[in-house]
């Protein structure tokens, strides 16, 4: 079986990824059960990108074969990548206004303190 | 030990003048975080005794939570007792909850409202128990009532605590913080009121969607 980048890279990262995972487990940021999740997303992807094959069944039941699909299928995967973007955007955002608000409210306990 | 109650309160204000001086018996401050409420909160809050942080804007019961328990750990406070204002849980129940902290058998304890007989309509059940599911799913650990504004902190948990959700995510985001940070919990059957005006006021059904995919989008990104 002949390797491409891709396939060797893609395992690369998320073995990185996992790592990384696992290392803020030992800080103890991140709880055993996410780091799981975690590692299983990962595991997932190295596994389709080392056994493409895997995909067949996808294909089976998607019907995704040609060039054209595959084109498609990427201009999806980039929208929802996008999308994704805004999403965490706009948490940060609203986490932002909330930060904000709650340091306001604290500044009154600091007066009723003295 | 110095225990502070924090109640976190939105338009609730023909029910928290009562909720302060009903809980004034049990503990030595209360703290009400009036999460910009549009009509009397506040004040009524404040003429029953009560220490009145406010948020200018709504932010949500978690960030009004997070206010609350911050300001009782600036006040010197080793317990921190939660509840809500709308008068659906008995203050008679804070000495039951108390005890697993005074005895040092639990650093965090969370009521129960399954754990005795208590007049629940079945759509309440229903969503309590997909909230449950969740809350296991995302940290790994059953609370038979995670979605519960009931909670008492012991001294670890009121030292560790760090709530980031602004929604009612943060219910999840306390059973995570729990098993983070190994404190041992208690749980406590109590009694709970479902009320017209609880109702009316309670979640939507996209309200519930919403909060179990952040809490989805949450544990997956840290
Ligand atoms: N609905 C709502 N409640 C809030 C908010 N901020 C603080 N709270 C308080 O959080 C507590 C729980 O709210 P409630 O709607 O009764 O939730 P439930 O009892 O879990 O269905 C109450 O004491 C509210 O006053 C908010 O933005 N929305
Ligand atoms: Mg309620």
């Amino acid at each position: 079986m002949e390797f491409t980048a891709y396939q060797i890279i893609t395992p690369l990262i998320s073995f990185v990824a996992i790592a990384y995972a696992w290392n803020l487990v030992f800080k103890q940021k991140k709880t055993i059960w996410e780091a799981l999740l975690w590692s299983v997303f990962w595991g997932f992807i190295s596994v389709i990108a080392i056994y493409p094959n895997s995909l067949d069944y996808l294909t089976a039941i998607t019907g995704i074969k040609d060039r054209e699909n595959a084109v498609m299928v990427t201009s999806l995967g980039v929208l929802f990548f996008i999308v994704f973007y805004l999403v965490i955007r706009l948490e940060n955002l609203e986490q932002r206004q909330t930060r904000m608000t709650r340091k306001l409210a604290l500044k009154d306990i600091d007066k009723t303190k003295k | 030990m110095k225990i502070i109650a924090v109640i976190p309160a939105y338009n609730e204000g023909t029910r928290v003048g009562n909720v302060v001086s009903e809980v004034a018996k049990y503990v030595e401050k209360i703290i009400v975080v009036d999460d910009g409420s549009t009509d009397d909160t506040a004040q009524i809050a404040k003429k029953a005794g009560a220490i009145v942080l406010t948020h200018i804007e709504n932010c949500g019961a978690g960030a009004a939570t997070m206010t609350g328990i911050d300001a009782a750990r600036m006040l010197g406070a080793e317990v921190v007792v939660t509840l809500d204002a709308d008068e659906q849980h008995s203050s008679d129940d804070i000495p039951a909850l108390l005890k697993p902290i005074t005895d040092k058998k639990a650093d965090m304890v969370f009521a129960n409202r399954f754990g005795r007989r208590n007049n629940i309509p079945l759509i309440r059940r229903v969503f309590n128990g997909l909230g449950n599911i969740i809350t296991f799913a995302a940290t790994g650990k059953w609370v038979s009532d995670s979605q519960c504004g009931f909670k008492v902190f012991g001294p670890k948990a009121v030292s560790q605590v760090d709530l980031r959700m602004s929604g009612y995510e943060f219910c999840t985001e306390i059973v995570r913080e729990s098993a983070q940070h190994r404190w041992r919990t208690a749980e406590i059957p109590a009694k709970v009121l479902y009320s017209e005006y609880t109702l009316a006021k309670g979640q939507s059904f996209a309200n519930g969607v919403r909060t179990a995919l952040k809490i989805l989008l949450r544990s997956f990104l840290r």
